[in-house]
C-alpha cells in the first residue's frame, strides 16, 4: 500500500503539476512542441530521482545527528542545503553529459539549467524530508513524481499542438487559452483523487 | 469464374453522392453530332508536352490526317477530326482557364478521309511492339480525365512486372454516363480493346471493373468474356470507385505505396473509352478524333450522350442538346466532383472531356464555412485514409510541415471530404493549395 | 538555539559548499570539452528572428557559419549596419559587404484592373492562381489575397485596395514574400533604389490597356531619355538595377511616365491609400 501511494499516487493522484501546482513555469514554457516536452520530461525525471536520493541522505544523516548524546537539529537549513545540492547536481550532470553523450546533451542542453531552480524538484525533496521517508522510499517517490511531471507535460504539449491550429477568439489566443486548457486538465486529474 | 458466385468488390472509405443525376442520360442512346463549320482542336493536353503542329494556315486536310506531331515521349499525336482547310493556329479559351493554342479547322462539309493505318486483324498473334506502335500513332490518351498518353503506361520500366490489367468502367462521377453507354452499346469494342491491351502487356485475363448500377452494361460485356478472355468485375456503387488506386484496391486487394504509381503494384489501369479507341485504331486503322461526351445537367433541355468530334466548342454541344431552360449557374467539363468549372462556353472539348455539365444556379451555391467541429466524417470518407480536417486546419494555420508529415501529398483531390463536410469547409481546396506550395518547395530543395 | 547549533550550521554549509565546489571543479577538468564560445556570442548578438533570409536554417545555424568563417555578418538581412558592426567586432571578423535588398510589388492595379471571373474559393493567392490562373484578367499582376502578407515575418506587407504594398521601413529583404508569390510579382531589388516601374506584365500595350489602366504600355520614353538606366524586355520597361546610380526624382520628373508607372515608393503608397479611401497616413 505504501508503494502504491509512492508510485501511482505520485504520478496520478498527487501529480506535481496538475494537483500540487509545482513546476508551472516549465509546464507552460516548454510545452509548445511534443519533442521538447519529451526532452524536458526526461530530464526532470532523471534529476528528480537523483535529487530525491541525495537530499534524503542529507536530511537523514546531516541535518539531524547526535553529538555526545545531544541531538543537534539543523532542519532549518533544509531549503538552503537542498538548493545547494540540487544546483550542484544539475551542473555535474550537465558537465558529464556534455562529454559522455553529446547527442543527449544537445537534446536536453537547454532544459538542464532550467531545472536547477525548478520548484518541483525542490518540492519533491522537501515533501520527502517532511514526511520523514527513508532513502529508498524517497528515491522511488522522486522518480515517479518526475514521471508524473513528464506525463502532464506530454499531455499538455499534445493539446497545445492542436490548440495552435484552432482559432479561439482573439483575446484568448496564445497563453490565455493554454492556461484555461491547463485548468481543465487539472480538473480532469481531480478525478483520480481517492484512488489510493 | 463462375458468374453466379461473383462477389461485388469495393475499397474502403469513399462516399455515396445522393441524386447522382445519371438517370437523366443513362437510358438514352448515343447520338452522332451533326457536322459543324469550325473545329478548334486543342494542342495542349492536361498532362504531358503539347504536340507540335505540322500543318499551317490554308493547308487542306482530310479527315484522320496528322495535324500535330507528338513532342517527346510524354506527348500524343493529334489528328484532324474532319476534312477541310486549316484556319490557322489560334488562341482559344482552354479547359484549364488559361488561353491555349488550338488548330482551327474549317470543315468542307464532306467529312471524308481514308483510314491512315493498315488494319491489323490478326492482333491476337502479332508482335506486341507493332500494337504498341499503333497506340503511339493513333494518339491515344487516357480518356477518363487526366489525358495521360496511353503508350507511357504501356512501357513499364525494366524490373517492374505487370501482372494485372484493369479496365476502368466504374464511372463513379455523378451525372456522367458516357462510359456506361459505350459499354452497353459497343461491348465488343471495349472487350476487344481490353484484350489488345492485354496482348501488349502480356497480361492473361484483363479485368473490367463496372459499378453495379450499370447492370445492362455488365450483362452486355459478360457475353464477350469467353470470346476475348476477359473478366467483368462488378463493383459497389461508391465514389471514387474509378480512381486508379481505389480500383486496384477493390479488384486486387493490393495497395499502391505512398507516392507510387499503379505499376508499383503490378497493375495498369486504362479507361474503357481508351480501350474502344484502341480497338478502332487496330481493327479500323483510324486515330482518335472523336469521343462520347455526356451533355447533361438540370438546365439542359434534352440531356444525352453525343459522339462529338475533338474541337467542338461547348456552346455547340449544348445547342445539340436543345439549349438550356434557364441561365446555368456553372459550366463544368467532366463530372461535378473532379471536373473543372469553365468560364467560357467557347472552350472546345478535348480527348479527356467526358462530360459537359450545366448546373442550375440553385446547385452552384457558395457556402460560408465557420469552423471544424472535428466530427470526423471527412476521415471516414477519405479513400486514401488521410485526415482532411487536420490537414486543412494545419494549412490554414500555415503549418505546411505538419501537413506534409501527415501525407498531404497522397491526396488525389477526389473531393469526398469537402462533399461530406457538414460545415462545407473548403477541405480539398486547401489541400490543393498546400500541394502546390509544397511541390514548389520540394523542387527548390532538390535544386 | 545554542551557539553550538550555529557553529554546526556554519560548518555544514561551509563544508557542503567546499565539497560540491571541489567536485564541480574536478568534473570540469575531467570532462572538459573544447567548444567555440563565439557561436554563443554571435547567437546572442543576432536578432533571433529565424527568418532564413541569410540562407541558413535559422539564427543558430547562421551563428555556427559565422564562427567557422563560412558566412559574414552582413549576410544577415535583418540586422542594422550598427548591429552588423557589433557582431564583426565581437567575433573579430570582417563584416563583409552584401548588397541590401528590399521587396517591391511590381503592380499597381488598385488603379483599376478587370476581373475576368468570379472567384469565391479559398482566399489565398496560391489557391486562387491554381484555378484557371487566377481571377483577374491580368495574369502577371498582384492578386491581392495576401499570401505574402501572411508569410512576412516582419509584418512589412499590407494589402491596400487589392494590392500588396511593402512598407519599406519594415522590410529587411529576407525574400520570403518573393518566394511564396505564385505570380512572381514581388521581386527583390537593391534597397537603395527608390523609383520603380510598377508593372509586371510583358504583354502588348494594347492588350494590357484593355484589362488594366495601370500597366506599362512599353512606350520606351524612359529608355529614350535615359538609355541604360532602364531596360525593356518585350513590352515591359524596368529600372535597370545593375546600374550603380539609381533613378532620381529629377529623372522621373523629366520622364513623366505617360502610363504613370514610374513612381517612387512613397508616391505609390500614397496613391494606394488614396484609392483605398484611407487617406495618406504616413506622417
Amino acid at each position: 500500500m505504501k508503494y502504491l501511494e509512492l508510485t501511482i499516487g505520485a504520478v496520478l493522484v498527487n501529480n506535481f503539476v496538475l494537483t500540487r501546482f509545482l513546476g508551472i513555469c516549465p509546464f507552460l514554457g516548454v510545452s509548445k512542441r511534443l519533442d521538447t516536452a519529451l526532452g524536458m520530461g526526461g530530464a526532470v525525471t532523471v534529476v528528480m530521482t537523483m535529487a530525491s536520493c541525495i537530499t534524503s541522505v542529507i536530511a537523514n544523516c546531516l541535518l539531524r545527528f547526535t553529538v555526545n548524546g545531544k541531538v543537534v537539529d539543523l532542519s532549518f537549513l533544509r531549503v538552503l542545503t537542498f538548493i545547494l545540492v540540487i544546483a550542484a547536481l544539475v551542473q555535474l550532470l550537465e558537465i558529464m553529459l556534455q562529454k559522455l553523450s553529446p547527442v543527449l546533451y544537445r537534446a536536453l542542453g537547454i532544459y538542464l539549467p532550467l531545472i536547477t531552480t525548478n520548484c518541483a524538484v525542490l518540492g519533491a525533496a522537501t515533501i520527502n524530508a517532511e514526511s520523514g521517508r527513508s532513502i529508498l522510499d524517497s528515491t522511488i517517490f522522486g522518480g515517479f513524481s518526475g514521471l508524473g511531471f513528464a506525463l502532464a507535460l506530454i499531455l499538455f504539449s499534445s493539446i497545445r499542438e492542436k490548440l495552435e491550429l484552432a482559432e479561439p477568439p482573439k483575446a484568448f489566443e496564445g497563453t490565455p487559452i493554454a492556461l484555461i486548457t491547463a485548468g481543465i486538465l487539472a480538473m480532469a486529474f481531480v478525478g483520480f483523487s481517492g484512488l489510493c | 469464374m463462375n458468374k453466379s458466385s461473383r462477389s461485388v468488390m469495393t475499397f474502403s472509405g469513399g462516399i455515396h453522392p445522393v441524386g447522382d443525376g445519371k438517370d437523366l442520360t443513362n437510358k438514352l442512346a448515343v447520338r452522332t453530332a451533326p457536322l459543324l463549320e469550325r473545329y478548334f482542336v486543342l494542342l495542349a493536353e492536361n498532362s504531358g508536352k503539347p504536340p507540335v503542329p505540322v500543318v499551317k494556315k490554308g493547308d487542306k486536310v482530310s479527315k484522320y490526317q496528322l495535324i500535330a506531331q507528338a513532342d517527346g515521349f510524354v506527348s500524343a499525336n493529334l489528328h484532324a477530326p474532319t476534312s477541310g482547310v486549316v484556319g490557322g493556329i489560334v488562341e482559344v479559351p482552354g479547359p484549364m482557364g488559361i488561353p491555349s493554342q488550338a488548330v482551327e479547322i474549317l470543315a468542307d462539309g464532306e467529312d471524308r478521309g481514308d483510314p491512315p493505318f493498315e488494319p491489323i486483324y490478326n492482333w491476337e498473334n502479332i508482335d506486341p511492339e507493332i500494337l504498341k506502335k499503333r497506340v503511339i500513332e493513333a494518339g491515344l490518351v487516357g480518356m477518363g480525365g487526366a489525358s495521360f498518353p496511353t503508350h507511357v503506361k504501356l512501357a513499364p520500366p525494366p524490373g517492374k512486372k505487370i501482372d494485372t490489367l484493369i479496365l476502368n468502367g466504374a464511372e463513379c462521377e455523378p451525372y456522367l454516363t458516357a462510359d456506361h453507354r459505350l459499354m452497353f452499346e459497343k461491348p465488343e469494342k471495349v472487350a476487344r480493346g481490353a484484350a489488345i491491351f492485354g496482348r501488349i502487356l502480356g497480361v492473361r485475363r484483363p479485368c473490367i471493373g463496372v459499378e453495379i448500377n450499370k447492370g445492362d452494361a455488365i450483362e452486355a460485356l459478360e457475353k464477350f468474356e469467353d470470346r476475348y478472355g476477359i473478366s467483368v468485375v462488378p463493383l459497389q456503387v461508391r465514389y471514387p470507385q474509378g480512381s486508379e488506386k481505389q480500383l486496384i484496391s477493390a479488384i486486387t486487394k493490393r495497395a499502391v505505396r505512398s507516392g507510387g504509381l499503379p505499376m508499383d503494384a503490378g497493375c495498369v489501369v486504362q479507361n474503357v473509352g481508351t480501350a474502344a479507341a484502341l480497338s478502332d485504331a487496330v481493327i479500323k486503322g483510324i486515330p482518335l478524333v472523336e469521343r462520347i461526351v455526356t451533355v447533361t445537367g438540370d438546365v439542359v433541355v434534352s440531356p444525352g450522350n453525343w459522339k462529338l468530334k475533338l474541337g467542338t466548342p461547348a456552346i455547340e454541344a449544348v445547342k445539340f442538346a436543345g439549349g438550356v431552360t434557364e441561365e446555368p449557374g456553372k459550366l463544368i467539363f467532366g463530372g461535378p466532383m473532379m471536373g473543372f468549372a469553365q468560364k467560357s462556353f467557347d472552350v472546345p472539348i478535348a480527348k479527356n472531356t467526358s462530360g459537359i455539365l450545366l448546373l442550375p444556379t440553385r446547385l452552384a451555391v457558395n457556402y460560408e464555412a465557420s469552423g471544424c467541429i472535428r466530427c470526423g466524417r471527412c476521415v471516414q470518407g477519405c479513400p486514401m485514409h488521410l485526415m482532411p480536417c487536420l490537414l486543412s486546419t494545419a494549412i490554414e494555420a500555415d503549418r505546411m510541415d505538419l501537413a506534409y508529415q501527415n501525407h498531404v501529398m497522397d491526396c488525389m483531390e477526389c473531393g469526398s471530404c469537402a462533399y461530406v463536410c457538414p460545415d462545407h469547409r473548403p477541405l480539398v481546396q486547401n489541400i490543393r493549395r498546400a500541394k502546390a506550395e509544397l511541390r514548389k518547395e520540394l523542387a527548390n530543395k532538390g535544386k | 538555539m545554542d551557539i553550538l547549533t550555529v557553529i554546526y550550521a556554519i560548518l555544514l554549509m561551509g563544508v557542503l559548499g567546499l565539497v560540491l565546489g571541489g567536485i564541480i571543479a574536478i568534473f570540469v577538468r575531467v570532462f572538459h570539452v573544447k567548444s567555440d564560445p563565439r557561436i554563443d556570442l554571435a547567437l546572442e548578438l543576432l536578432p533571433g528572428a529565424n527568418c532564413g533570409g541569410c540562407g541558413k536554417a535559422g539564427c543558430a545555424d547562421f551563428a555556427k557559419a559565422l564562427a567557422s568563417g563560412k558566412a559574414v555578418p552582413a549576410n544577415c538581412p535583418v540586422s542594422s549596419s550598427e548591429q552588423i558592426a557589433a557582431i564583426s567586432l565581437a567575433l573579430g571578423i570582417d563584416a563583409g559587404k552584401v548588397e541590401c535588398k528590399q521587396a517591391v510589388v511590381f503592380c499597381r492595379s488598385f488603379i483599376g484592373g478587370v476581373q475576368r471571373m468570379n472567384y469565391n474559393g479559398v482566399q489565398d493567392c496560391v489557391a486562387a492562381n491554381m484555378v484557371a490562373g487566377g481571377p483577374d484578367a491580368c495574369r502577371f499582376g498582384c492578386l491581392g489575397l495576401g499570401t505574402c502578407a501572411r508569410k512576412c515575418p516582419f509584418g512589412a506587407i499590407e494589402i491596400i485596395g487589392q494590392v500588396a504594398v511593402v512598407h519599406r521601413e519594415l522590410c529587411v529583404g529576407c525574400g520570403k514574400c518573393a518566394e511564396v508569390c505564385p505570380r512572381g510579382v514581388i521581386k527583390m531589388v537593391p534597397a537603395d533604389a527608390d523609383y520603380h516601374i510598377y508593372c509586371n506584365s510583358p504583354e502588348k500595350g494594347a492588350v494590357k490597356r484593355s484589362i488594366c489602366q495601370a500597366g506599362c504600355i512599353g512606350c520606351r520614353k524612359c529608355e529614350k531619355l535615359f538609355g541604360d538606366k532602364f531596360k525593356i524586355s518585350g513590352f515591359l520597361a524596368q529600372v535597370n538595377y545593375d546600374k550603380a546610380e539609381s533613378v532620381s526624382a529629377a529623372d522621373a520628373a523629366s520622364i513623366n511616365c505617360p502610363a504613370g508607372c514610374l513612381l517612387s515608393e512613397n508616391d505609390r503608397l500614397k496613391a494606394a491609400y488614396e484609392k483605398a479611401g484611407k487617406g495618406a497616413k504616413n506622417e
